[in-house]
């Protein structure tokens, strides 16, 4: 089966990163980082494409977490990866507390990179409540106005509140970027940043033209002179770390030169850095039954895609602060673990069999309610609330499905680290 | 072969409920499409199994590539009998993560069998026993949260074993010369409901997708029962189904648009998608309605009787041939006269006018002369292409045959393809 998907994965520019930290992982030659994916309040599907990144430069020790696990501090993290979504939902969700622990990480020297709303969270002329405590990257937004024109399509996508003033989007989807060392390439804008730098960040790569497949609010002419020359990535130091905020998802997976410019940076981070081991030796195995288990998450897995694309038909949309959810979105969640599947279950690895039954029974009660939201939608009737729950849901089971599968997946590897 | 089959063989043991998955080996050794599934059935014969497959091209973008198959012996007969699967059923088969699946035993329980992405579940089927192929369909539909799952069912005549039973498609009934329905009723298998999201890969996946679109675009296509009628030499049905046509309605992939959606509970030229929910009946092939046109009913009550014996699981065409000397006309008396059909007993379908002892009865219609027929019938059943389609629309059958090289990396002839379906033994 080759997909465009697949073939994006196995692209030339993504070997050296991935050799790199294979090697990293293997000889103990230079950090071979602990990442963490945040997918908690207010994140949307996009945290997803970080999966997606990291498995192609086989960067498996990953943990995907929330709001409530920054509690306990990141400074076990090397790499902290904020994808896009309700920026206001996610900055309230983390507070004073959580800007405090993604500081102190950066500090001690870590990696920080934002995406759309993990860039916009962490500008630091974006100030207002509750931005307030994210600071980190000198740089404001320049796509906000008071008064911005009406937008001649993508109404839905188009705006989102900032004080008294209006976040506009005058393209959205693919962009071309140049970056600092010349090269040029694409990555899609999702209402992104549209940035400046300030006074100690460094504009890593800027808008440089329109690429192939988008959509303008604004008249396409007037939305590329309007962003053109303007900073797409920022960077800037933070004590012994760095912080990266990026207006376009370079972590898209059909995106894989832009993938490969993360993980350039990532892995220039780590080779300055020393190979600090790993504690995995708990392999809880339950080989006997894992094919029966990994059979059971497929039956599942697959009854819910199945009634998620019977949602896709239907006219409706969720509104979630200030996201607008399709349902298309749902089948993305699904899709996620469903194409890893066939990885999962030709894993050598023992896998913890409690921990497999678990994703089952989670798919089986998606399954469940996928079908209550088709029905709601087909009846007409109000479907946000269990919509919205439904995702809750998904976004929980896949950050579960998915640190299984990279804890295997790090099981498998070569090395001696674990 | 490496290409345009996705998974293996599926062997479901109705009796213990389980289910395996066994190396395809047939397609290599037998060839794809039907003749894999004669391979099959002959190797499980001794378990009176109904083999279920799709053609080589099913389910990719060669034109009209809607065709799988059920396959199975007859009760009636004892010969071996074929229901084509097409609208949308042949191509979901393929894509069901299953190249070929055998049913063989009998469930002490109805069930249904739910083919999905590679994984075979069998469920209890007591929620829908007794119920017609259209509440089936709409039941498993809803169970399972997506409309477009192809559901392969029984009725009421099926589960009581009619000789007359059919497999039916959906909602619009089947054709079921052999009356498999009544092997699916004895072995208590209610329905098989299949969806997949699969892919297929071919060898040369743009040279392939590039010579089937020239293909459709060369090939004369047309739309409606009536035209297929005109192709075939039958009695012209334009003047008598016209004033119920809605629209037309073509299977997976199909440039032709056969299927032909007769309108009688509501105008049929209303849109209104609000309007009364079962407003009438989409027929796929003629022959049923001719054979009471030529008894002497009316338009109306004809395609209500095709309904109603769609809906009971009667094999439409056998049904039409015992209804057609007693012409009804009034709702009450068309549900009787098929009712009553459950209890009668076989009715020989039209036996093929090219070749008595090939396999294929008489679907598609002659739409061409003896040997010819015979071998662009063969051709669709192994390529999974409706040969209704290859013999009206003016390509090649050589055409289609070349399609095997990109997509498979092998170059099948004509007369090879045609020599991979041997006579009825």
């Amino acid at each position: 089966m080759t997909s465009r998907l697949a073939r994006a994965a196995r692209d030339p520019a993504l070997e050296p990163v991935r050799e790199a930290f294979t090697r990293a992982y293997s000889t103990g030659e230079f950090l071979y980082p602990k990442v963490a994916v945040y997918r908690g309040a207010g994140a949307s599907h996009s945290w997803m494409w970080f999966a997606d990144m990291l498995e192609r430069f086989s960067l498996y020790d990953t943990d995907f977490i929330d709001e409530g696990a920054l509690d306990g501090g990141l400074d076990e993290y090397d790499v902290l990866l904020f994808g896009g979504g309700d920026t206001y939902a996610t900055a309230r969700a983390l507070g004073e507390i959580g800007a405090g622990h993604i500081e102190t990480a950066v500090s001690r020297g870590a990696l920080y990179w934002g995406s759309c709303a993990g860039a916009y969270m962490v500008l630091s002329d974006v100030d207002l409540d509750p931005f307030t405590p994210f600071n980190g990257v000198p740089g404001g937004m320049e796509n906000v106005m008071t008064d911005p024109p009406e937008p001649r399509c993508m109404g839905h996508k188009y705006l989102a509140e900032y004080g008294v003033s209006q976040v506009f989007n005058p393209v959205y989807g693919e962009v071309k970027l140049r970056t600092d060392d010349g090269e040029e390439l694409g990555a899609p804008l999702y209402g992104g940043p549209i940035m400046s730098a300030g006074e100690g960040s460094r504009v890593v790569a800027h808008y440089s033209g329109k690429a192939g497949r988008a959509a303008f609010p604004w008249e396409p002419s007037e939305a590329m002179d309007f962003i053109r020359g303007s900073a797409a990535v920022l960077s800037s130091p933070l004590g012994e770390g760095v912080m990266y905020a990026a207006g376009p998802h370079l972590e898209h997976p059909m995106f894989p030169a832009a993938n490969a410019m993360i993980g350039s940076k990532i892995l220039t981070h780590c080779m300055a850095r020393s190979s600090r081991g790993f504690p995995y030796d708990e392999r809880t195995a339950g080989e006997e039954k894992k094919e029966k288990l990994c059979m059971d998450i497929k039956r599942e897995v697959s009854n819910a895609r199945i009634a998620a694309f019977g949602l896709e038909k239907m006219p409706v949309t969720w509104t979630s602060g200030v996201k607008v959810w399709e349902p298309a979105k749902v089948s993305m969640f699904l899709e996620t673990a469903w194409r890893r599947l066939p990885l999962l279950t030709g894993l050598s690895g023992g896998a913890p069999a409690p921990e497999l039954e678990a994703v089952a029974r989670g798919y089986a009660g998606v399954t469940v309610m996928v079908k209550s939201v088709v029905r709601l939608a087909m009846r007409g009737e109000d479907s946000r609330a269990e919509a919205l729950t439904l995702l809750d849901t998904l976004k929980e089971l896949t950050a579960r499905f998915l640190s299984l599968y990279f804890r295997l997946l790090l099981d498998d590897m070569p090395g001696t680290c674990s | 072969m490496d290409y345009m089959y996705c998974g293996e063989t599926l062997l479901v043991d109705l009796e213990s409920g389980e289910s395996e998955e066994v190396e395809l080996v047939e397609v290599e050794e037998a060839g794809p499409g039907l003749a894999a599934g004669l391979a099959l059935y002959e190797k499980y014969a001794a378990d009176d199994p109904l083999v279920i497959g799709s053609g080589l091209l099913a389910g990719t973008t060669a034109p009209a590539s809607c065709l799988g198959f059920v396959l199975g012996k007859s009760p009636s007969s004892d010969n071996l009998s074929l229901v084509p699967l097409n609208e949308f059923a042949g191509a979901e088969v393929k894509l069901s993560g299953f190249s070929f699946v055998v049913v063989k035993g009998s469930s002490k329980t109805p069930v249904y069998l739910w083919l999905h992405d590679g994984v075979a579940d069998v469920h209890d089927a007591s929620q829908i026993r007794g119920k017609d192929t259209w509440a089936t369909t709409d039941w498993i539909r809803h169970e399972m949260g997506e409309g477009l799952i192809q559901v392969i069912s029984i009725g009421p005549a099926g589960e009581k074993k009619s000789p007359l039973a059919s497999l039916g498609i959906n909602y619009w009934g089947g054709i079921d010369p052999g009356g498999l329905g009544a092997l699916a009723g004895s072995k208590n298998l209610k329905a098989v409901a299949v969806r997949g999201l699969g892919m297929l890969d071919g060898e040369d996946p743009q040279a392939f997708y590039d010579a089937t679109v020239s293909l459709s675009k060369s090939a004369d296509a047309f739309t409606g029962l009536a035209e297929v009628c005109s192709k075939t030499g039958s009695e012209d049905i334009t003047g008598w189904l016209e004033p119920m046509v809605h629209r037309y309605r073509s299977c997976f992939a199909c440039p032709s648009a056969c299927g032909t959606f007769l309108k009688y509970n509501e105008s049929p030229s209303s849109l209104d998608l609000e309007g009364v929910p079962e407003p009438g009946f989409l027929l796929f092939d003629a022959g049923a309605a001719l054979v009471l046109k030529e008894g002497g009913w009316e338009a109306e009550p004809a395609a209500r009787a095709l309904e109603a014996m769609a809906r009971e699981g009667i094999d439409l065409i056998r049904g039409a041939k015992l209804l057609a000397a007693k012409p009804v006309s009034d709702a009450a008396a068309i549900k009787d006269a098929v009712s009553s059909l459950e209890g009668e007993p076989d009715a020989l379908w039209p036996a093929p006018q090219a070749s008595p002892s090939s396999i294929f009865e008489s679907w598609p219609p002659p739409l061409a002369a003896g040997d010819e027929w015979l071998t662009a019938t063969a051709l669709g059943y192994v390529l999974g292409i409706c040969p209704v389609f290859i013999m009206t629309s003016g390509a090649t059958l050589d055409s289609f045959a070349a399609l095997s090289k990109p997509a498979a990396g092998i170059e099948l002839t004509v007369a090879e393809i045609a020599g991979m379906i041997p006579p009825r033994s």
